[in-house]
């Protein structure tokens, strides 16, 4: 079931992508393959897989469970939350609560969950900016670091 | 002789106090990254890869670093597989098969030293097969034009779909995704954008960092919200500690066996450990008999699989060394860090880069014999990192991951995309879907393309040069039998569950 949605929206998709892709035209033909048939030979194989998928989804145990399906939306959300704040708040902030939510999320207790976000917030900020040279955003820290 | 002064070269690059250094971290994370359930080496070096290249290492130390990890992956894998029933990555599956059972009756300890020189044997022996085949097969390779690389490509997609059996479809599908996904961005010959969507973000392509850690960093942590393993007590490695002489002579032939097996299908682009291990063991049990105890705890079916992971890891640095095509998931991974440090790999390496080459097949060598040493002694010390709980393993392999795509290019839209590719990675491993082709798919996508269109362009549109070299010949009838090996497989055992109704 769950297959051939998959296979029917991709197929969709392959459908919408082959429409932008037929207007990759370049402006003087530098090879005889040219931008457009590369992509578009690509997108009718999967094409053609997908309807076979749809066709012979074949057997899959995968069952959805809500409870499930919640965890992973708030797992996602968090996610999400943790990339787009990532430079506004800063490295160790955002670590931080991101660490914290992810770690209730994976059933820690509050109190160890807490702690352990905010030094690896800290820590790590240190291990990858000191020792690693690898340059984190500072974000609301920035003010005070000035320099 | 000149092969000989060729890995002298070698060692004298591998044993710089730097590359000894790098290759011992390496092993010890490695070990780690194996062992833990769900992360396997192409996540280790997934996220070791921003890591180096920060770094500011230097290529042939980056490669060194990334081999240990792989090395050490296919090590650590068996660690949780025999005391927990879990297998570490992939390819340690088979390794549940007899290696629980043998912890189970008190022989934990046995299990994991005689598996740990398993897994020696099986490198050493691979790795002598890469310095004995690697530089031949390299001058053969310089023949391989456009269109032979094109058909070589194809060749290794093939292996994947025919290889993994049960589900050649969505093997194809998972690689055509990664070769749409290398489409992305402007198209070097002509400058045309294709799927950039109007982002600037997107017109570089999108970076290959970001593709593997949103699809085995990201998803694999939506993949362990499921798992409730954790806080499950591992069996005790009690009694003795090493195996003695008899049962080092009972499995010695298997391993030497696996080992060339794995060797062999290592070195097939495409397939890859997992499927190596998984063939070793049921010749193995086939070659037992009645004999064998396969399946209860037989030190054989455990040495088998271990030797033959290890071996068809190291086999898989031919075809990524000498041709530029990736041997398995990991590989793909490795191909993608030489092309960030501008190296490209194929035959002419071996001329051009000989310190590079070199250095990591004698750094396998040693990276081997560190693993060893480390491995029987501190077995214990691995063991305990089995109990470290998920929320904060978890949260910590999030934040690596967020820095390592961060420290590409240092936009937040990196790293949402990662997220989205995490998502997407998600979805497709839930429907089956095998995300190592997808890898795969992605590395080869922009070679495929430029070879296909510079041989295309050599014959001026004629697509007959695709097939008129006796090598693209050679390399066709290949491919067509790894895929219609499943079709024959698919096609005889529908005939024999006819012959069973009949």
């Amino acid at each position: 079931m769950y297959v051939r949605l998959f296979a029917a929206s991709w197929l969709l998709f392959c459908a919408c992508l082959a429409v932008i892709a037929w207007g990759f035209q370049a402006p003087f033909a530098y090879d005889p393959v040219g931008p457009r048939a590369y992509p578009l030979l690509l997108l009718s194989l999967m094409a053609a897989g997908s309807l076979w998928l749809l066709c012979k989804p074949g057997l899959l145990e995968q069952r959805l469970n809500q409870r499930a399906a919640l965890r992973a939306t708030l797992c996602v959300l968090t996610l999400l939350a943790y990339a787009l704040l990532f430079e506004v708040l800063g490295f160790v902030i955002s670590t931080a609560l991101a660490a914290f939510a992810l770690g209730l999320l994976f059933t820690g207790r509050l109190l160890p969950c807490a702690i352990s976000a905010v030094l690896m917030g800290v820590l790590l900020y240190g291990l990858f900016d000191y020792l690693l040279d690898v340059p984190l955003p500072l974000g609301l820290f920035a003010a005070f670091v000035e320099s | 002789m000149e092969t000989l002064n060729f890995l002298l070269q070698g060692f004298d690059v591998a044993t710089r106090p730097t590359n000894l250094l790098v290759a011992l971290f390496g092993a010890f994370v490695g070990t780690i990254v194996g062992l833990l359930p769900g992360l396997g080496p192409i996540n280790g070096v997934a996220l070791l890869l921003p890591l180096a290249f920060a770094l500011g290492l230097p290529p042939e130390t980056a490669l060194i670093l990334l081999a240990a990890v792989y090395l050490g992956c296919e090590y650590g894998g068996r660690i949780s597989a025999i005391l927990l029933n879990v297998p570490g990555d992939a390819a340690a599956v088979m390794t549940t098969l007899d290696g629980y059972p043998l912890a189970r009756q008190g022989k934990a300890g046995i299990a994991l030293s005689l598996s740990a020189v398993s897994s020696f044997i099986g490198s050493m022996i691979a790795t002598c097969g890469v310095v004995l085949f690697a530089p031949l097969l390299a001058k053969w390779a310089v023949a391989f034009g456009p269109a032979e690389y094109f058909v070589l490509m194809i060749f290794a997609i093939a292996c994947l779909g025919g290889m993994v059996g049960d589900k050649p479809v969505k093997t194809l599908m998972a690689a055509l995704i990664g070769l749409a996904l290398a489409t992305v961005g402007v198209d070097s010959t002509t400058g045309v954008y294709r799927f950039t969507f109007g982002s600037v973000s997107l017109s570089d392509g999108i970076q290959f960092v970001i593709v593997v850690i949103g699809f085995f960093s990201v998803s694999e942590v939506l993949l362990m919200l499921e798992q409730t393993h954790s806080g499950q007590q591992a069996v005790k490695a009690s009694g003795r500690l090493l195996f003695n002489f008899k049962e080092f002579c009972f499995s010695f032939w298997t391993m030497v066996r696996s080992a060339l097996a794995g060797f062999v299908i290592g070195v097939l682009p495409g397939a890859g450990a997992t499927i190596a291990s998984a063939m070793t063991y049921m010749s193995e049990k086939r070659l037992a008999d009645a004999s064998g105890k396969f399946g209860d705890g037989d030190l054989r079916g455990l040495a088998a699989p271990e030797a033959a992971n290890n071996a068809s890891a190291c086999g898989s640095l031919i075809p990524m060394l000498t041709l530029g095509v990736p041997g398995s998931g990991t590989t793909a991974v490795m191909i993608g860090a030489l092309t960030l440090y501008n190296i490209t790999p194929g035959p002419l390496l071996f001329e051009q880069q000989p310190d590079v080459v070199w250095g990591l097949i004698a750094s396998l060598f040693i990276g081997n014999v560190i693993l060893l040493v480390m491995n029987i002694p501190l077995v214990g010390l691995f063991a305990r990192m089995l109990s470290v709980p998920n929320w904060v393993l978890v949260p910590a392999i999030t934040v690596i991951s967020m820095v390592g795509v961060y420290a590409v290019h240092s936009t937040t839209f990196d790293l949402v995309l990662m997220v989205g590719l995490g998502v997407f990675g998600y979805i497709l491993r839930k429907l089956d879907f095998p995300l190592s082709a997808l890898i795969l798919g992605f590395v080869l996508g922009e070679l495929m393309e430029d070879n296909l269109r510079r041989a295309l362009s050599i014959s001026a549109g004629e697509l007959g040069i695709l097939w008129n070299s006796p090598i693209s010949l050679g390399l066709w009838a290949l491919t067509a039998l790894m895929l219609g090996l499943p079709g024959l497989r698919w096609w005889r055992a529908r005939r024999g569950a006819q012959l069973a109704n009949a």
